[in-house]
């Protein structure tokens, strides 16, 4: 039977190795030779004689081996074998001298892998069958580990590999160049061998050894460097082991590595470089040393509170500069050189952040905060802010396309945004467009109403009505005039020239009007269009603003010269009584015009002390008006314009007491803003405690001013006292709503 | 009755009389309300709605009729004197006050015909004598927290000048002077000179009946003082200026 079967599976097609259905006995002696046979290759295999060898051969006697269950006795005696040829090649790498050390090394690691591979595939079956069943290592596996113990780990070895490592790494850092390619090699063992002992026998040295040589370099470098210096150094370093990295160790140490920079040479001198004498994070902002800025950011952006420490810094220099400035009295005296200091600086700030501190979000913020923090440091911005805007749009945008117009408006919006007072800025601003509507001295229709819009966009409808009513009023009464001469023509002859513009009270600032006695020739046209306005309008009251307007007189002086002047109302009233007499006292004026006594005062000042200026004479010559004084026509004025103007109708700083009735206004005009959005508060919730409130209302309020808590409290209780609320009969803290 | 009762009790029921005015009848019942404890029967005394003993409504309209002006159906300024005269006591003694608030009298220094009588014939008194004699019982309600409030809040609308709302504040001052000396408060003529140079304006219903609480809660050192109390802002002034002053000691 049997041998039948052998002739069948003979027969077959595929040359298949089967296993014999009988026990053959292997003589012992068999296994032995076949031992032999294998331990002569591993040898020859080892002394580069591997080429004479029969791969099939070998294959099949270990193959054999380990069918025969003679599989123990191949895999020790491998073991056996390796660590011979091994603990000779440790000797031999040990003798090597100075250099030779790691290429030897190297070389023989090169060797034992070509070695390995060969063996392995040698002891293939053995590895597939006999190896896992008995839970061996693998042949591959046995060989690294062998190496490692008998060689890496070698008491002669282990210490002197890590130490010449080390110790070229040393070198290139000081300068010197060194064999990358032998150091590859060589790391790449080590991590071959197995992560771990990359670590233990390389990695982790080498890494406190990195340690205490940046820690060193660091303290070196910065005792004589200067702050821009040092970063530079820092910079290099650290983009050095990046690429030492890249080109000789494994790609795990790198930010390994890199912390170590950057802890060594950026965090534990942090403090110190930012606030360096002469060259820190101050002085580089204060010079605009973008570069020097930019590297600063990237390099303190890998430490922590790397970023917070340059934006603190930062901050405090912003609120401590931006203090100076708004409390600088020099400065203070032109508010529109103040207000551009402030863009400027704006500005700088912006380019830095954008520039060096990659848009920073965060940088942005503390940037913002800073200015609003010292824009209402002073109380006067909102003021200086419109007196700025009043500037640009009578005169400084003259000639400047869209958008160069629209680029200043909206960074005048910044400051604007910053500031808490925006009530405040309100009043100003409709007092300072009230004088450059009315004096006609606007630079563009179209600049102004694009302010408006973008007041309008940031604070609402309400911030604005008022405003855009500003502009109605004096297109409807360009229109009045029109149909006013259309119609009136025959009768007003040859009568002075009339522009009304008439204005609608609440839409523009409030001013107390003073009358005064207009002369004769003007206020018959003003009388005449008085009728003529009351008729299509007939329920209103009109009342002439004689401190607002302006006139045009044409004057004849000495030697024929004739001049245009222009001038304020008052001014026309006090000119046109000098038709009639040569000279008049003080108080002949007063009594005829019944100008009230500080505008008249400042009037004459205009019209007889100012050079250039000076229509009037006056005796004495003083520079400032007396009720004493006598004023005469001076014939001798000369000019060499044609038109002359002397109105003072121009937007400019309040006076301290003028100011202080401006706050009183806007205090006064805060109360029932803050009493409606009590009422507002408490009709919703029903009851609240005192601190909530406050904290609501000023919630509530918090776009246009920031309301004192006092005045609060102040105009709850007077809402109790009106029976708009009451204190809770059990819980004096809380308010009710009386519906 | 009262020979049925022991030493101890005869002495209380007399006490009590003594104490509230009251008829022996009165007294008797409260008493045994009270299980024949003084303190408890006072309560009981003072928490009923007042008794009304017999008044003769003749004899309170004759008195009326001493007292009421020539010209108006009202009691006026001297009417009041006269009155006061006949009661033996000033004017500006703090018990006409009480009396005021018991006819609920609407302005000072008038009574109407109606508060007149009703108020008399609410304490149970319908003569000079009897009302002479329950004038230590009035007083005495100055004692009781509850009433001295009541009365305290009432003072405010009766101090008034008719029309105005707020109360004037040389009156509040008289007033506070008045109501504060028989509640001791230490700080009374702080408050008032500090309102005479700081404030010069009349004071609200609010500042007047907050006023009361602040004394009642705050002890005179200000040590428990809380800024964030809801006090109304002349009191939050008022403490500004006792402490730049020197008279408290400094908060913090």
């Amino acid at each position: 039977m049997n041998s039948q079967s052998q002739s069948q599976s003979q027969r077959r097609k595929n040359f298949k190795i089967e296993a014999f259905k009988h026990k053959v006995e292997l003589d012992p002696k068999y296994a032995e030779r076949t031992w032999k046979v294998l331990e002569h290759a591993i040898h020859e295999i080892y002394n580069n004689n591997a080429s004479r060898l029969s791969f099939e051969e070998l294959y099949r006697s270990a193959y054999n081996m380990v069918l025969h269950k003679y599989g123990d006795k191949l895999y020790s005696g491998l073991v056996a074998t390796m660590t011979a040829h091994l603990n000779k090649i440790a000797k031999s790498v040990e003798s090597a001298q100075g250099g030779l050390f790691l290429e030897k090394l190297n070389h023989k690691w090169a060797d034992h892998n070509k070695a390995l591979q060969m063996i392995r595939d040698i002891l293939m079956y053995m590895d597939r069958s006999y190896v896992p069943t008995s839970h061996k290592t693998p042949v591959h596996e046995l060989g690294l580990n062998l190496w490692r113990d008998h060689i890496i780990h070698s008491p002669n070895i282990q210490a002197r590999l890590q130490d010449t490592l080390l110790d070229l790494v040393q070198r290139e850092r000081t300068g010197d160049v060194i064999n990358r390619g032998l150091m590859r090699n060589i790391t790449k063992m080590l991590m071959d061998l197995g992560s771990s002992v990359y670590q233990d026998d390389f990695e982790k040295p080498f890494l406190d050894v990195s340690a205490s040589f940046y820690s060193g370099e660091s303290q070196q470098f910065i005792e004589c460097c200067d702050c821009g210096s040092y970063l530079k150094k820092a910079e290099r370093r650290l983009n050095e082991e990046m690429e030492r990295v890249s080109h000789y160790l494994d790609a795990k140490t790198e930010v390994k590595i890199t912390s170590v920079v950057e802890r060594e040479m950026i965090a534990n001198h942090m403090q110190r470089l930012v606030h360096m004498d002469n060259s820190g994070l101050v002085n580089m902002l204060i010079d605009d040393k973008y570069d020097d800025l930019s590297r600063m950011y990237s390099l303190f952006k890998r430490v922590p509170e790397g970023l917070s420490t340059i934006r603190d810094v930062m901050t405090s220099y912003l609120r401590e500069r931006g203090r100076v400035l708004v409390t600088d009295t020099e400065r203070l005296k032109d508010p529109v050189e103040f207000v551009q200091c402030l863009l400027n600086e704006k500005d700088k700030h912006d380019k830095i952040i954008s520039t060096a501190f990659n848009n920073d979000k965060t940088f942005q913020n503390a940037l913002n905060s800073s200015f609003e923090y010292f824009i209402n440091l002073n109380n006067r911005s909102a003021e200086f802010i419109s007196l700025y805007l009043d500037d640009k749009l009578r005169k400084g945008l003259k000639g400047a396309s869209e958008e160069e117009v629209e680029v200043v408006l909206d960074k005048v919006m910044m400051l604007f945004r910053y500031l808490q007072e925006k009530d405040v800025f309100e009043k100003y601003y409709k007092q300072h467009l009230a004088k450059r509507l009315l004096s006609g001295k606007t630079v563009s229709d179209d600049a102004e109403r694009s302010m408006i819009v973008k007041l309008k966009t940031e604070c609402g409808y309400q911030f604005t009505s008022k405003l855009e009513g500003m502009f109605t009023d004096m297109k409807t009464s360009e229109d009045t005039m029109l149909d006013f001469y259309a119609k009136q023509s025959a009768e007003l002859g040859d009568g002075p020239t009339l522009a009304v513009q008439i204005l609608t009270t609440g839409s523009w600032p409030t001013q107390p009007t003073a009358a005064c006695n207009l002369p004769p020739e003007i206020l018959t046209v003003c009388e005449k269009f008085r009728t003529y306005y009351l008729g299509t309008h007939s329920g209103r009251r009109l009342t002439w603003q004689t401190n607002m307007g302006t006139a045009d007189i044409k004057a004849t002086f000495g030697k024929g010269h004739k001049h245009e002047l222009n001038v304020s109302t008052y001014q026309m009233c006090v000119l046109m009584l000098f038709n009639s007499a040569d000279g008049l006292t003080y108080r002949e004026i007063e009594q005829a015009t019944e100008i009230p006594a500080l505008d008249l005062k400042r009037c004459l000042q205009s019209l007889a002390c100012v050079k250039g200026k000076n229509v009037l004479r006056k005796e004495p010559m003083s520079k400032d008006i007396s009720e004493e004084d006598v004023f005469y026509f001076n014939d001798k004025f000369t000019s060499k314009f044609v038109k002359v103007k002397i109105g003072t109708v121009v937007a400019q700083k309040e006076s301290e007491p003028e100011k202080q009735e401006t706050r009183q206004r806007v205090e006064e005009d805060r109360k029932p803003q803050i009493e409606a959005a009590i009422v507002r508060i408490m009709k919703s919730r029903r009851v609240l405690d005192h601190n909530s409130i406050v904290a609501e209302v000023t919630k509530q309020l918090q776009s246009r001013f920031l309301p004192n808590p006092v005045v609060i409290k102040k105009r709850i209780e007077s809402l109790i006292e009106r029976e708009f609320l009451e204190r809770d009969k059990a819980d004096r803290k809380l308010y009710r709503y009386l519906a | 009755m009262m020979s049925k009762l022991g030493r101890g009790q005869k002495d209380k029921v007399q006490q009590f009389m003594a104490i509230t005015g009251a008829s022996e009848k009165v007294a008797l019942q409260a008493l045994k309300a009270s299980d024949w404890h003084l303190e408890g029967a006072f309560d009981i005394f003072y928490s009923q709605p007042q008794i009304r003993a017999v008044t003769d409504t003749t004899h309170l309209e004759e008195l009326y009729k001493r007292y009421r002006d020539p010209d108006v159906d009202m009691i006026l300024v001297e009417g009041i004197s006269l009155l006061c005269n006949d009661l033996q006591v000033d004017p500006q003694d703090i018990v006409m006050l009480v009396l005021s608030w018991h006819m609920k009298a609407a302005t000072m220094c008038e009574f109407s015909c109606q508060e007149f009588i009703g108020g008399l014939q609410s304490l149970g008194v319908d003569s000079i004598p009897k009302l002479r004699e329950k004038l230590p019982s009035l007083r005495n309600e100055l004692r009781d927290e509850h009433k001295f409030r009541e009365i305290y809040n009432f003072a405010f609308s009766w101090a008034r000048e008719k029309g105005q709302k707020p109360l004037a504040l040389d009156t509040a001052l008289g007033m506070w002077r008045l109501l504060f000396s028989e509640k001791h408060w230490p700080l009374v003529e702080h408050w008032c000179q500090f309102l005479q140079v700081r404030h010069n304006k009349a004071i609200s219903r609010d500042t007047w009946s907050q006023l009361l609480e602040f004394v009642k809660t705050i002890d005179p050192q200000l040590s428990n003082y809380d800024e964030e109390g809801a006090w109304p802002y002349l009191i939050d002034e008022f403490v500004e200026y006792l402490t730049e002053n020197g008279i408290v000691p400094s908060r913090k």
